[in-house]
């Protein structure tokens, strides 16, 4: 359970606070979705949400436990999708080798684009020197 | 939406979430007990359901109906990223022109390229919207990828294995390609590798997770952006090109 203890307010009040911050956003967004096309309306509804906070119709400091306990759980929510995989076991036999290739090759060529672009273009003020873990 | 109809139906849909959520919590007590990145909650939890529902002989339909709830949290998880986005509005303020262009150029990129070597070695058209949005944060990943009529499944495993490369190898392949600022580091493993790279990039230094989290949010939202453009007309181009 998340431990809301530590913050002036209640644990019931930061989560029905936070509930009601994200159902109006996402609501908001899923009626921008509606009329404007294009992108899903959860994503509307996280532009809404930043734009909320920051203009502070929400408070930020009430609503900071209730999103860093949804962030640390929320892998489990996209377990039942990864599961979809079982329906292609033809697909995994035939091309797995490739699809796995296609993956590695993609994210290194993208590693190594950022990387190099942003070490060349980019201002860079800090040099950190220690090796990484 | 469908929701379970009968007594039973229900009860199975509850044993079935709490497994579901067991199983994750297990292997995330693990993942955190022993600091090791490959030890991925749910990458583990779906390698261990899936044999499950092969003994048990449960069609996968039965499951995903059981586990609707724990997808429709989908939407809200999306929604409560915003909140890293507004902690980090003051900092894309001051620098946006440089991180825009160099993120909008690599999402080009990287969804060009994953969508046109999918297609020229597997010709697989729902494959390729999968495989083109595998950089990006799963709830957004699989967000785009139903409205692109990709196959959600794929994209969720690609996108566990893109982060896995990345956190895995990333940093010690940026270091032999001399790249060695804290924002080049924590822009390229966030762009590329999502939550699971910036996770691992953040022990570094403090620098290193905010500029990672920083590509990652930004990324997200410009594949959304460029992605249903990018990919109808990579789609027409590849339908016709190979069609004839």
């Amino acid at each position: 359970m998340p431990k809301f203890s530590r913050f002036k307010h209640k644990p019931l009040f930061i989560c029905l606070y936070s509930i009601f911050a994200i159902a109006v956003s996402l609501g908001a967004g899923k009626m921008l979705a509606a009329t404007l096309e294009g992108l899903p309306g959860s994503l509307h509804g996280m532009i809404v949400f930043t734009v909320l906070l920051h203009f502070q119709v929400f408070d930020a400091q009430i609503i900071k436990p209730a999103i860093t306990w949804i962030i640390q759980h929320m892998g489990v929510c996209f377990v039942p999708a990864g599961v979809g995989i079982i329906n292609h076991f033809e697909l995994i036999q035939q091309h797995g080798l490739a699809i796995v290739a296609i993956i590695f090759i993609t994210t290194f060529i993208l590693l190594t684009f950022v990387g190099l672009c942003c070490e060349h273009f980019c201002q860079n003020k800090t040099v950190n020197k220690q090796p990484g873990g | 939406m469908s929701f379970p109809a009968s007594a039973a139906d229900i009860l199975t849909s509850v044993l079935l979430i709490l497994a579901t959520i067991t199983l994750y919590q297990s292997f995330a007590w693990l993942q955190k007990r022993s600091g090791r990145i490959w030890l991925n909650p749910m990458l583990l939890s779906i390698l261990v359901i899936i044999p499950c529902l092969l003994l048990t002989e449960m069609p996968f339909q039965q499951f995903y109906r059981a586990t609707e709830p724990l997808n429709m949290l989908l939407e809200p998880a999306v929604v409560a990223l915003g909140f890293p986005l507004y902690q980090q509005l003051s900092q894309i303020a001051r620098q946006w022109k440089v991180i825009f262009s160099l993120l909008i150029l690599g999402a080009l990129l990287v969804i060009s390229i994953s969508f046109c070597l999918t297609m020229l070695l597997l010709n697989y058209p729902q494959i390729a919207v999968s495989l083109s949005l595998k950089s990006i944060t799963t709830p957004i990943g699989l967000a785009l990828t139903s409205e692109l009529q990709g196959d959600t499944s794929v994209t969720a495993f690609a996108i566990i294995l893109a982060g896995l490369f990345g956190a895995l190898l990333g940093p010690a392949w940026l270091k032999a390609i001399n790249v060695h600022s804290a924002k080049a580091q924590g822009l390229a493993i966030g762009a590329a590798s999502h939550a699971l790279g910036t996770a691992t990039i953040s022990k570094t230094s403090y620098e290193h997770g905010a500029y990672g989290s920083l590509a990652l949010i930004i990324s997200a939202i410009v594949t959304a952006l460029i992605s249903p453009g990018l990919i109808d007309y990579l789609q027409v181009f590849f339908t016709g090109f190979v069609g004839i």
